[in-house]
């Protein structure tokens, strides 16, 4: 992975310093509240219902054993014992004081890790697919991208003050597991007729009060092309995206209202005027980036393990863990394993320092030291020798980390809601956990199969409600929480905004809905296919219609008790 | 900037009484206006019968938050409990009466005696 040199240690270390002054000044009254907010939010210092939240950057999802053995010291020592990852690959902490805040900071840096970039009006933490460098069906690890672009968007001084947030994924595989298009810029490697590697460029999606779906504005972009293609998007944004409405201020309503081939014209036209040598990265910075994620050093191994199999065959429960959390590796003899932080009744993306630590020896004994976060809250151990999965699910069990759930309807997105969030307008993770429970049975998660569902506690949209196959969004109705239910979100490949299938409902109504919309799904399934197959294939109407069903049922009973 | 808070809760009808919330600077705790200075105990928290009360209070906090002791203090509408304790007629205002849901170790719940 990659490791800072002297620029990157000298910058991070100043941030520190800085932030030191400002802290120091905010508390002896020399800046009040709102000179200050700025200038903790370009630090990922929130202010939220019951303490400050310090998100931290983890540059495309990826991070070693001494970072994750660092983030379990700061949690015991700044905060109360956890930390939470969050559906940008990052994590946070959710109850550190002001007062501490600079020296967090700087054991972050001894580790290489900062908060920059987490907040504001700012090009924000590149994501990547949690599988880069192992997926077979990748056409180049994404990673080097993401971290070309981090150091390009650093300290660009033309984007620090950004009309809105700006978000950029990059995936190199076919099967796109970084939602790219429901990003600000998504980018996915590829090859074009003459084998050359380069972009799709795709630029206007995201979520939040007005969900879009990105727009491909090229085709293909040479690969060295790739900062100054940037720059012209960006100037483009910077120019002309609103500054008058903070609604209207992302730049997926920049495209949406100028229209698709207008905005492409003037991205082509600032393109053509720009000196692109002068902006690309040389050639030699790119190979120094990309050396860093050289493949590991791989054994020579044969594809099938006797050792693994026969542990199979002897083990149900680690059979079920490698047929639901292994992914296919394309080094032969290894997988990669899905920690899913999604235990039974478990808050979505909660680790405790001592899970922290155990998982950072298994990183370090069992996967090159390396591990990812996905925007799932789950967790990846790349690169894992197929002879090792036994006991590495023997040390996942010790600590409680061995749920064989992702991907099933139990592995659930959930922001972090009303429980912590100054924004949000109802709970989250108590919707996440009662579903999770009503699903709890193994048996049961395996026939219903692959079905994402993600919560928001508000129109923000962080848990992706707009993406789930089952979305779940948390609003304030009459002075009470209610939550409005939508089918059909994807997002992969084949992007799409879910569909309401009616009124709100209340929070004890869920899971009862949840089992009603799963009911209509086991009905209408034809073969093999997965809930948003058959979405796809049956249309909304029988989900609509079930859900009415549900709320016809439900009636009597609710008026019995009022 | 992005607005990383909002502060109040909307309260339909009558807003008294009413007690005062802020976050605490340094610690960034919930903070409750008490019957001399600021406390981090939601029972000991000042109660307004009367709008001549609630609007001497948000002056208090107002000027709490300029001398930077809290930060976005604001009225909080509450019912008053058998014993007389204030509980907040908001879920989101009572959320930060107690601490997270998810973790009743962690926050006001943790250490203070339940608002009943």
């Amino acid at each position: 992975m990659y490791r800072y040199d002297e620029f990157d240690e000298r910058f991070v270390r100043e941030r520190v310093a800085q932030f030191r002054g400002q802290v120091e000044r905010r508390i002896d009254g020399s800046l009040s509240e709102d000179e200050f907010k700025p200038l903790r939010l370009k630090n990922g210092l929130y202010l939220q219902l019951h303490a400050y939240m310090l998100r931290i950057a983890v540059p495309y999802g990826t991070l070693n054993s001494r970072q994750l053995r660092q983030l379990a010291h700061i949690a015991e020592t700044y905060d109360k014992g956890y930390g939470h990852f969050t559906t940008r690959q990052n994590l946070q902490f959710n109850w550190p004081k002001l007062k501490d805040v600079p020296d967090i900071l700087g054991l972050l840096a001894d580790v290489e890790m900062h908060c920059i970039q987490t907040s504001g009006n700012c090009i924000r933490n590149v994501t990547s697919d949690q599988f880069a460098g192992v997926a077979a069906d990748e056409v180049e690890d994404p990673r080097p991208t993401a971290e070309l672009i981090r150091q390009w968007s650093s300290l660009h001084p033309e984007f620090v003050w950004l009309p809105r947030k700006f978000k950029i994924a990059v995936t190199g595989a076919s099967h796109d597991r970084a939602a790219i298009k429901v990003h600000d810029i998504g980018l996915k490697l590829k090859r074009d007729a003459a084998g050359a590697v380069g972009y799709e460029v795709i630029v206007g999606g995201g979520l939040g009060r007005t969900p879009m779906i990105g727009k491909v504005i090229r085709e293909f972009l040479p690969k060295d092309e790739l900062l100054a293609y940037l720059e012209a998007v960006m100037r483009v944004y910077n120019s002309e995206g609103r500054r008058d409405n903070k609604f209207k201020a992302r730049v997926k309503i920049l495209v949406h209202e100028t229209g698709e081939e207008e905005f492409r014209a003037r991205v082509e036209e600032e393109y053509a005027r720009l000196d692109g040598p002068t902006i690309n990265a040389p050639d030699e910075e790119v190979r120094r980036i990309a050396a860093y994620f050289a493949p590991p050093a791989y054994a020579t191994l044969p594809e099938t393990s006797a050792v693994l199999d026969a542990a199979r065959a002897a083990d149900p429960a680690l059979d079920r863990f490698v047929a639901q959390n292994g992914f296919a590796h394309k080094q032969p003899g290894y997988i990669a394993l899905t920690i899913a932080l999604k235990e039974i009744g478990a808050v979505p993306g909660d680790m405790s320092a001592a899970q922290m630590r155990a998982f950072a020896d298994l990183a370090e004994t069992y996967s090159f030291d390396e591990f990812r976060v996905t925007h799932s809250q789950n967790l990846v151990l790349p690169h894992v020798r197929k002879d090792d999965v036994p006991a590495v699910f023997a040390a996942l069990k010790a600590a409680g980390l061995a749920s064989a759930n992702a991907g099933l309807i139990t592995d659930i997105i959930a922001c972090p809601g009303l429980d912590y969030c100054a924004l949000a307008t109802a709970k989250s993770i108590p919707i996440a956990q009662a579903i999770a429970k009503t699903f709890a049975d193994e048996k049961r998660q395996a026939a219903i199969g692959e079905l994402p569902i993600k919560i928001s506690g508000c129109i923000n949209a962080c848990g992706h409600h707009h993406v789930g196959a089952i979305g779940i969004l948390g609003l304030e109705k009459g002075g009470r929480e209610n939550y409005q239910i939508t089918v059909g979100g994807d997002a992969s490949e084949h992007a799409a905004l879910g569909e309401r299938l009616g009124p709100g409902i209340d929070a004890e109504d869920v899971p009862a809905a949840i089992e009603a919309i799963v009911e209509t799904y086991l009905a209408e399934r034809e073969g093999g296919e997965s809930f948003i197959e058959t979405v796809r294939r049956a249309g909304i109407e029988p989900f609509k219609a079930g859900f009415a069903s549900f709320l016809d049922d439900r009636a009597p009973a609710s008026e019995a008790a009022e | 900037m992005a607005k990383d808070h909002r502060a109040g809760s909307k309260v339909r009808g009558d807003k008294l009484p009413a007690i005062l919330m802020a976050s605490h600077l340094i610690e960034g705790d919930t903070v409750f206006l008490g019957k001399a200075g600021w406390t981090r105990d939601p029972s000991a928290a000042r109660i307004a019968h009367d709008a001549e009360t609630a609007a001497a209070m948000e002056a208090e906090g107002k000027a709490a938050a300029a001398a930077n002791a809290v930060i976005d203090p604001y009225l909080v509408p509450v019912d008053l409990s058998e014993a007389g304790l204030p509980i907040a007629r908001h879920f989101r205002d009572a959320m930060r009466q107690k601490g997270p849901s998810v973790h009743p170790d962690m926050g006001k719940q943790a250490e203070f005696a339940p608002l009943e």
